[in-house]
């Protein structure tokens, strides 16, 4: 559990993050936007003590962090960050063990972890764990700085744009890994980005910042629907808001029991997202869809009324 | 299909070419009555006649043959044969002194044209070593041949060559020499290291002290080798002159103590400037990384700055030698001792011979070190140890 409360970072006389108090939970995963220079990174270097905040207090499982030492307080803390920061004169394997090996873990213990941590981020062993930084591409290198962050099994991960650099469909195949890791592990995740959509895709709470202050924090849904204010509104989307909220809702919230008529042809996954399913009636002329389960057996189907007017079609 | 033919090798095809006109044209070898007197030279035709003469060009022809039409198998065949002729070369002084000395006053010396030949075969070694993707350690171990054959022959059948009679007559002090040399330089790299370390690291926690630093280790560096022995002249022999035990330690305005500290003061801007920037240059990145990582300072500082900067450090420390191991000559003027002093004899006698004995060992001291630092730096670049 993360709080800062009334934290203000300060570089002479500029202010960088400006009184902001922020909540995160046991297990939550926290995803701090906004546009750039407005103390996402700052705020999250202040958590690990990478920048010292200048006044307020920040509290680690309701103690203060100053109570520990820097590198013991860090140690307690995976931190991956976009240029992936793995040591360029060490292999994988020795890159993901260093923080086991800080907190001398014996030998044994650290290659176990090692072993266990590739094989949880699909790197194989034969593979990877002898090659060298540059050796790998930008996906990997990210999975490696991932893994090295969880290697000494971190309560809490702080993550700073750790997919930034990377291709759409890479990405996309990160932030998968990430929701389905955190479905397994519950870790307490500080997360920044600059993509909107990785953000609604994978916050629990959405922080929305603006020059050094927090605008408004809430769930993805709710400050889609309710914006605080015109920057919010403008950060989340505009005019594609609609559609954002669209991908965040899967079609099995929208779907009808099967009924007497006959079953549409064109077939949507009842997993898929209302997005999805507003892309393929568009695509194929279609105002109706059968929505199947994972083994492709109707379980229902999908209307254009419904998808778009759910809350007064009955 | 038919393979396109491979376009020939220009570089080998020149090299040869030139190195056949020399061969034939320029004298080779030359011939004195004593070491003072001018010699004459001869041209190889003069040596062994028209016939032999016709033989020799026959290597050359091959070689420009095989660039002509190169391949992989006809490059290595070239090798071969530049290595044999390197080879060749001592027995072809060997031969000439048997042809061509009489008497124990006469001298064989190496005239232009055998120089050149020299030079230009290692050119086309080096031409050879890079086509066939070898390695630098391959491309020494290919001179060893010929190294072997001047040690074995160098006694016997070399006896009336005049570099070998200069060095015979001074054999003592040409190990001396060569022992002060390498202690020189040795000392002053020593010294700057450990100097050019410290004053690097403290550059970096105090950045004010760059611009002061930098500013004296340039004007240090621009100031001639001969006025800086001459500046530290006068100091030098009044703080001798003023504290016993420096005296006794010989100290004095002239000897090893100001050219130690003139090498000092050339060696520290490329040692502290390299250092300096190896330790700055490191990715912010991989820093922030270790330090949010949990490493102390002293850790982040020596299990990641410190080896990702080692390269670049060790590329100054070669630089340092290489330019110590030249001015350490100049030191000889000023009473240092080293292989200078051979230099400088043998310019004011007139004998190039002696020259040479004193120039070619530091030529070969600096490009052994240049070599092998730079061996070794290679080794130590992150990551590519495999
Ligand atoms: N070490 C520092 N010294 C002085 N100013 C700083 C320092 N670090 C950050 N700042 C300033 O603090 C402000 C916030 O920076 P921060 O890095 O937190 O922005 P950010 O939201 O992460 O931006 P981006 O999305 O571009 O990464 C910026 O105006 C920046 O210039
Ligand atoms: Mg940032």
């Amino acid at each position: 559990m993360i709080d800062l409360i009334h934290v203000t970072k300060r570089f002479g006389a500029a202010t960088a993050v400006d009184d902001i108090s922020l909540s995160v939970a046991q297990g939550e995963l926290c995803v701090l936007v906004g546009t750039s220079g407005c103390g996402k990174s700052t705020t999250l270097r202040m958590i690990n003590r990478l920048i010292e905040h200048s006044e307020g207090e920040i509290h680690i499982d309701g103690q203060q962090i100053r109570r520990f030492r820097e590198q013991t307080l860090r140690r307690r803390m995976g931190y991956a960050i976009q240029s992936t920061g793995l040591f360029p004169h060490w292999t994988v394997a020795r890159n993901i063990g260093l923080v086991p090996r800080l907190l001398k873990w014996p030998a044994a213990r650290v290659q176990a972890r090692v072993e266990e941590l590739m094989a949880l981020l699909g790197l194989s062993m034969e593979a990877f764990a002898g090659k060298y930084p540059h050796q790998l591409s930008g996906g990997q290198a990210q999975r490696v700085g991932v893994a090295r962050a969880l290697a000494a099994d971190p309560d809490i991960l702080l993550m700073d744009e750790p997919f930034g650099a990377l291709d759409p469909i890479t990405r996309e195949s990160l932030q998968d890994e990430l929701r389905t890791l955190q479905a397994r592990l519950h870790k307490t995740i500080v997360f920044v980005t600059h993509d909107m959509d990785e953000a609604l895709r994978l916050a629990d709470r959405l922080v929305v910042m603006h020059q050094g202050r927090i605008v408004q924090q809430g769930r993805p849904l709710e400050l889609l629907r309710e914006p605080a204010d015109g920057f919010v509104e403008s950060l989340l989307g505009g005019e594609d808001r609609g559609l954002k909220e669209a991908a965040l809702l899967p079609v099995s919230q929208r779907m009808l029991p099967l009924g007497p008529r006959l079953l549409a042809r064109e077939r949507i996954g009842q997993q898929a997202s209302l997005r999805e399913a507003l892309s393929l009636m568009l695509w194929r002329h279609a105002e109706r869809l059968t929505v199947v389960d994972d083994d492709d057996l109707p379980v229902g189907e999908l209307s254009l009324r419904r998808l778009v007017g759910a809350r007064s079609d009955g | 299909m038919r393979t396109p033919r491979p376009a020939p090798n220009v570089v080998l095809l020149i090299l040869a070419l030139v190195g056949l006109t020399a061969w034939l044209g320029l004298e080779s070898v030359s011939v004195a009555a004593n070491r003072i007197v001018p010699g004459t030279g001869y041209r190889v035709v003069e040596v062994i006649g028209g016939g032999a003469l016709l033989v020799t060009t026959l290597p050359w022809l091959a070689l420009a043959g095989l660039a002509w039409r190169p391949s992989r198998t006809r490059f290595i065949v070239a090798l071969v044969i530049v290595v044999l002729m390197l080879s060749a070369l001592p027995a072809w002084l060997a031969l000439s002194a048997a042809m061509l000395v009489e008497g124990g006053q006469a001298r064989l010396g190496i005239a232009a044209g055998l120089w050149v030949v020299f030079f230009l075969l290692l050119l086309a070694m080096i031409e050879l070593r890079t086509r066939l993707a070898l390695s630098r350690l391959v491309g020494w171990a290919l001179l060893l041949p010929p190294v072997a054959i001047v040690g074995l022959g160098v006694a016997r059948w070399l006896s009336a060559l005049a570099l070998w009679q200069e060095y015979r007559s001074r054999s003592d002090q040409f190990l001396g020499a060569l022992g002060e040399h390498l202690l020189l330089v040795g000392a002053a790299v020593g010294a700057s290291l450990v100097l050019g370390v410290g004053l690097a690291l403290a550059m970096r926690r105090w950045p004010g002290l760059q611009r002061v630093g930098f500013g004296v280790l340039n004007f240090l560096q621009t100031i001639p080798s001969i006025a800086l022995f001459g500046l530290l002249l006068a100091p030098l022999a009044w703080l001798s002159a003023q504290v016993g035990w420096l005296a006794a330690l010989g100290v004095s305005g002239i000897g090893w103590a100001p050219a130690l500290l003139a090498l000092v003061g050339y060696s520290l801007l490329p040692m502290v400037r390299n250092t300096f920037v190896a330790l700055e240059a490191v990715d912010p990145g991989v820093i922030d990384a270790a330090r949010g990582m949990g490493m102390s300072r002293s850790q982040v500082f020596r299990q990641v700055r410190l080896p990702l900067a080692l390269p670049v450090i060790l590329e100054g420390i070669r630089i340092t030698t290489v330019q110590a191991i030249g001015l350490t000559a100049v030191a000889a003027l000023i009473g240092a001792g080293g292989l200078g002093t051979f230099i400088f004899q043998g310019l004011g006698q007139a004998a190039m011979d002696l020259v040479l004995l004193g120039a070619l060992p530091i030529l070969v001291l600096a490009l052994l070190v240049d070599a092998l630092l730079g061996a070794l730096t290679d080794i130590l670049r992150p990551g590519v140890a495999e």
